[in-house]
């Protein structure tokens, strides 16, 4: 290991430190707070939305009036900015940042210039997306899939100049995900040249924190499964403002080919999203159940078998798109095979919990929360992995109320987790318990209020991203309205909420009780590291002896041993 | 209230048995798993459990629980593999001979319906075309219907929620389904994939009738279209 260096480097101009930053721990918290900005957007949108299917017709306070036109584009946009612009930043770029160089005992990621322009790229890809909305006929509205020829064919904004139909919906929503793409691979070939090449002496592979693992296994995922998507985008684009035919059947293209090659991306980056939410749920509940964390090895090895198993079940998308039907079967049977290594991790995470003295911290409350949710939401892709069930059930919603418990968790629990574990760590103040609480519930129920009930619409028959459901009065009756407004008041419920964080954190940096080192007596380096952690993070460099997990060892006196902590530990 | 629309074809209850046999497989792995996540926290909290046992589960005999686990949901995996593959193949996979052959453009933003003309062939000069918002589809009662899905302009979806029958339509390739109905009345045609601005209104009806009254309606359908014959392969 290089010398340790000295910590007088920090820049300390507002700018430098601030903004133009290429310390990990700002650029990972600018991330955030990017994130944060658009699951706002997103999260109106959705408000506005469900309001329109609740109460068709009427004014929507703080909107107006949604036509179809509006709805479609609110859908697709929704879509997409809470899957690339709200998930990517929070779990896989924020974490990812903040985490690992301080997890691995190193002062930054391998290359902080390219970290910095990948927070830039991705922060200009959020403006393109918001930007959309303003454009003349206003944002995209063909679905957050992109399907073409629906995608392809201009739509409803064509025009034939070429500069305008550029700057028109589909083309600036191609670009802003094309944007986010290129921010990810620049952060996510920091994450993997950083994990490999800049670990404190000591850090064996599995020394290790599980979320390194996984924010590396995630990485290597979204890289592997990018590429044919970039490929299909660019076809989508050429086809929509040079006028090719790729997806033009007339002229010898084929729209499924874009399904196969959007779903080859699309299936690996739930994966891409659930494996640093699962990361942290390894952090918080070995820390909180006093524990180690249960088959910590196996645990990789079963994330390693499902990131391989993901990039071959994208057809389950599309059991009913046309693909030969034969095909089926076998993308039925790796869908549901895929549920085992998962299966496998969730219960080495509920194994931990035996045996263990459970501290039920505001991290560990999120946890076990998204643990009960994901189960659900992991228990119906059992229905929609069966092709047979696939044939009445896709497009309802069902599969609305499937997704949102998989994504939500994921995105949100696992954002709050990390949010209410780290935050002491990376702002040296407490959060304030009675406020978590409060959110946690007022998140926790109005979540289940919001989806649950759209499992019964969707099995009713209901089909998604209709706007006004009047012309179907033989699905649409009751109690199938009411659902509809149940589900929208727990929505609303649910967002308003979501202030009761805001104020947390406002209220807490400003007067939160003061966080000492290592609060949680948590193992791994980054809380061994100041609260919050200087520019450069060690001085000098930690040394590892041992796993991360080491918690109620038999030799040990406390009940922790923090990993560069030099003691011997027996091993009986 | 029922969890499904009312169900008329052949095939729509062996989709409705899979849902309930799933739905038995997943409740009982719900249950389990619920209890193993709420067991330790009424019984290990750190009131009751002032230090943590330590074990890390590299040993095969702490494991084997969890491999327990994982061998029972394979096997319950593989169990409604095998229960739902007899009705993919039924509903997927299966030639019927056709008692009654007709077409299905989706298009902007309705359900085109061409019926055979006289010779009793589609796809020739005397096809009979219904292409009009909130029409209707005339199919006989317990007769093997098989349908040609074509899509005009964009991906369009044909959904029936009381068949149970949904499948994509896509430009540039006819897909080929087919069912079978066992109650007469009138029934909705959804459009279950986006298909632009008036998706939500893409609504026409299947009336399923009598041999009698379907066969009254095909004559006056070619009384009324008889002058205006012409080619229309819907993908033209």
């Amino acid at each position: 290991m290089e010398t340790p260096h000295s910590t007088t480097h920090a820049p300390q101009g507002f700018w430098t430190k601030y903004l133009f930053s290429t310390d990990h721990k700002t650029i990972g918290i600018q991330y955030m707070i990017t994130g944060l900005f658009m699951a706002a957007v997103g999260g109106f949108l959705a408000y506005v939305f469900r309001y329109n299917l609740a109460f068709p017709g009427e004014s929507i306070p703080l909107f107006g009036q949604l036509d179809a036109m509006h709805y479609n584009a609110f859908v697709t946009n929704h879509g997409m900015i809470m899957v690339l612009f709200v998930g990517m930043p929070f779990l896989v770029s924020g974490l990812g940042n903040l985490l690992i160089p301080l997890m691995i005992g190193t002062d930054d990621m391998a290359f902080p210039t390219l970290n910095m322009m990948s927070f830039w790229i991705f922060l200009v890809s959020c403006l393109v997306m918001v930007a959309a909305f303003f454009v003349p006929g206003g944002a995209f509205g063909g679905g957050w899939t992109l399907y073409p020829p629906l995608s392809a064919s201009g739509y409803v904004n064509r025009n034939p100049a070429f500069w305008s139909t550029f700057f028109s919906a589909t083309p600036m929503f191609i670009l802003g995900v094309a944007l986010e793409f290129v921010s990810m691979l620049m952060g996510g070939i920091n994450f993997l040249v950083t994990t490999i090449n800049k670990r404190a002496e000591g850090m064996t592979p599995f020394k290790i924190p599980l979320i390194v693992w996984f924010l590396n296994i995630a990485t290597l995922d979204f890289m592997v499964s990018v590429g044919p998507l970039v490929a299909g985008a660019v076809m989508l684009l050429l086809d929509n403002v040079v006028g090719t035919g790729f997806y033009d059947p007339a002229r010898g293209g084929d729209p499924v080919l874009f399904q196969h090659l959007f779903w080859f991306f699309g299936h690996p980056e739930v994966y891409v999203l659930l494996l640093p939410a699962l990361g942290v749920m390894g952090e918080i509940i070995p820390v909180f159940s006093r524990k180690p964390l249960f088959a910590y090895r196996t645990i990789i090895y079963l994330s390693l078998i499902a990131a391989v198993l993901s990039v071959v079940v994208w057809a389950h998308h599309q059991f009913i798109a046309g693909i030969d039907p034969r095909m089926a079967t076998f993308f039925s049977i790796g869908t549901i095979i895929i549920s085992i290594p998962f299966a496998g991790v969730f219960l080495s995470f509920m194994a931990t919990l035996w045996g263990g003295s459970i501290r039920f911290t505001m991290p560990m409350i999120w946890a076990l929360g998204f643990i009960g949710l994901f189960l659900i939401g992991g228990l119906t892709g059992l229905y929609l992995g069966s092709s047979t069930f696939d044939i009445y059930a896709h497009d309802t919603y069902f599969v609305v109320a499937h997704f949102h418990y998989t994504m939500f968790p994921v995105v949100f629990f696992g954002f709050f987790s990390a949010v209410y574990f780290w935050f002491p760590k990376f702002t040296g103040k407490h959060l304030n318990h009675t406020l978590g609480m409060i959110h946690f519930w007022l998140t926790f129920i109005p979540f289940n209020v919001t989806f649950f009930v759209l499992f019964f619409n969707g099995l009713a028959g209901q089909h998604r991203r209709v706007n006004e459901y009047s012309s179907f009065s033989n699905i649409m009756k009751e109690p199938y309205i009411t659902f509809e407004k149940i589900s929208t008041i727990g929505a609303i419920v649910l967002m308003v909420s979501q202030f009761i964080f805001l104020y947390n954190l406002f209220i807490s940096l400003r007067k939160g009780r003061k966080a000492e080192k290592n609060p949680w007596d948590s193992n791994t380096l980054e809380w061994q590291a100041d609260s919050p952690p200087v520019h450069g993070n060690f001085n000098p460099y930690p040394v590892v002896y041992h796993g991360p997990y080491e918690y109620s060892h038999p030799s040990s006196e406390q009940d922790f041993v923090p990993q560069d902590n030099p003691i011997v530990l027996k091993t009986n | 209230m029922t969890i499904f629309p009312e169900n008329i074809s052949t095939y729509g209850q062996e989709i409705d048995r899979l849902f309930y046999t799933i739905s038995a497989l997943v409740a009982v792995a719900f249950v389990i798993s619920l209890f193993v996540l709420l067991y330790p926290l009424f019984n290990n909290s750190a009131k009751r459990v002032k230090k943590a046992t330590y074990f890390t589960g590299a040993k095969r005999k702490h494991f084997r629980w969890i491999t327990f686990a994982l061998v029972a949901l394979a096997l319950s995996d593989f169990y409604f593999l095998y229960a739902e593959h007899g009705a993919w193949v039924t509903i997927e996979q299966t030639q019927v001979k056709p008692d009654f052959h007709v077409s299905i453009t989706g298009r902007q933003w309705n359900w085109a319906f061409t019926y055979p003309g006289l010779d009793g062939k589609l796809y020739t000069p005397d096809d009979i075309v219904i292409n009009e918002m909130n029409s209707e589809l005339h199919v006989p009662i317990n007769k093997n219907i098989v349908v040609d899905l074509w899509a005009k302009d964009v991906l369009h979806s044909f959904f029936v929620p009381n068949i149970r029958l949904k499948q994509d339509c896509v430009p540039g390739r006819m897909i080929q389904r087919w069912f079978k109905l066992t109650k007469t009345g009138t029934y909705d045609i959804a459009c279950a994939e986006l298909c632009g601005l008036l998706h939500g209104k893409m609504r026409n009806f299947l009336v399923v009738e009598s041999q009698e009254k379907f066969n009254g309606y095909i004559d006056s359908l070619y009384k009324k279209n008889a002058p205006a014959l012409t080619m229309t392969n819907p993908s033209n």
